[in-house]
């Protein structure tokens, strides 16, 4: 058989790393590739040039992937990192949040003007209304996670008059907005904030207050002591008996 | 001894403080990732590139896009394979768009960036074989090279390789057979021309 027609063979052979001299005989091909070299000198040629090939581009292959990584790749990542965690806002997001702030404020001048629109033409009702709150009592947990001051929600206007002063005086300010920090244990933070997140939305302290107030105590009744005359005996007597 | 935290219940919502929280773990997970996995990116990336400064440039934004999108990531275990294909992604791209290819040619055929030879004849002769050999891996099919490149790599293995590819064990051994024999059909008549002179 001509020797071009091992061509596929002898390649095939030496990019699977295959040597005929020690293959098995099992596989066809090599076994009369095997059978072919040992009359071929130039096949036997061809053949170790192409495995010289294949272990030069093996070898190349190995420098390109391999190729030493740069000692400044991880910090330059690691600065970049930081970066990362806190991403700039687009121009829309932007545009977006001043939107928001500005409804905000909108909506609070409205409602304000609404209120004490009311609270003039009705001085009844505000009446009212201070005396339902008069009962609810703010709890320090309630004044943590709740910072705004209970006597502002009220719209009594001796309550406002007296808390106008506070507003005025900045310690009082710092100090409302300074909250108590808390030192827990590292695996129970978490838990803290969902108890304080769960209490700050149910309102809990003012409504038990106010359930408090409800209930109707009746007067405790003591039942008179009887006490029994007691039967003194002498000491002489009783060793006679 | 117990370690203690200090925080602020009133001060922050729960929300945040519960974001703020799965952001500290993620990235605290995905640092030590980071020490694992970016010298692969970047080895991944001058696979394709060819040139350390700009492998560099996009094994840094592969990294960056990885931690970007890293709460996507359902099963951590498949880190590795997704980062290669985002590196790899990225360098095909930056390979695409490139206005320097003709520079990074000259670079590479710069005797500093080679690994030394014997003689003079020789280093010659390995920078002009490596030059080719990278041109003709650039050539190659993407999921021929890829597959090449991660083999060429040490330390993975066919499995590993298949993990991070998404194909069988089989189809790998295929890749590489054929990538390597197409590799060697381009190199063949320079190897010949080496040899005759």
């Amino acid at each position: 058989m001509p020797c071009e027609n091992y061509k596929d063979a002898l390649t095939e052979a030496a990019a699977s790393g295959a040597d005929p001299a020690n293959a098995l005989a099992s596989n066809a091909k090599i076994a009369a590739l095997r059978a072919h070299f040992e009359s071929c000198a130039s096949c036997r040629t061809a053949f170790a040039e192409e495995q010289a090939l294949f272990i030069s581009i093996d070898a190349g292959l190995h420098a390109t992937a391999n190729a030493e990584v740069p000692a400044s790749l991880l910090p330059r990542v690691r600065a970049a990192l930081g970066e990362a965690a806190t991403p700039r806002r687009g121009w829309s997001a932007n545009w977006l949040a001043l939107g928001a702030v500005a409804a905000t404020v909108v909506a609070i001048f409205a409602a304000y003007s609404v209120r004490r629109g009311s609270s003039f033409e009705n001085p009844v009702s505000t009446a009212a209304n201070t005396s339902t709150t008069k009962g609810v009592l703010p709890s320090p947990l309630g004044q943590i996670l709740n910072p705004e001051p209970f006597a502002s929600r009220s719209s009594a206007p001796h309550v406002r008059k007296v808390f106008s002063k506070n507003h005025a005086s900045p310690e009082t300010l710092a100090s409302r907005n300074s909250l108590p920090q808390v030192l827990v244990p590292r695996d129970q933070e978490m838990l803290l904030v969902h108890y304080a997140g769960e209490w700050g939305r149910r309102k809990r302290a003012p409504l038990v207050a106010e359930r408090a107030a409800e209930i109707s105590l009746a007067p405790l009744e003591v039942a008179p002591i009887q006490i029994d005359q007691l039967d003194v005996k002498l000491l002489a007597e009783e060793k006679s008996q | 001894m117990q370690e203690l935290a200090l925080i602020q219940p009133g001060g922050m919502a729960r929300d945040e403080f519960l974001r703020e929280a799965a952001q500290a773990e993620a990235r605290r997970e995905f640092e030590e990732l980071l020490a694992e996995c970016g010298p692969l990116a970047y080895r991944v990336a001058r696979g394709v590139l060819r040139n350390s400064a700009d492998a560099e440039d996009v094994a840094q934004e592969a990294l960056l896009r990885a931690y970007r999108r890293f709460d996507r990531l359902r099963d951590r275990n498949r880190f590795r394979a997704w980062l290669v294909r985002i590196a790899f992604r990225l360098a095909l791209d930056r390979l695409r768009s490139s206005k320097r290819r003709e520079q990074r040619d000259t670079f590479w055929s710069h005797p500093a960036h080679q690994p030394p030879a014997a003689t003079v004849e020789d280093l010659a002769v390995s920078n002009e074989f490596q030059a080719r050999l990278d041109r003709a891996l650039g050539e190659l099919p993407e999921k021929l090279r890829l597959v090449l490149l991660l083999a060429a790599m040490e330390g993975h293995t066919i499995d590993e390789i298949a993990a991070i590819v998404g194909v069988s064990a089989g189809t790998v051994k295929s890749r590489i057979f054929h990538a390597r024999k197409q590799l060697a059909e381009k190199l063949r008549c320079h190897a010949k021309t080496i040899k005759t002179r």
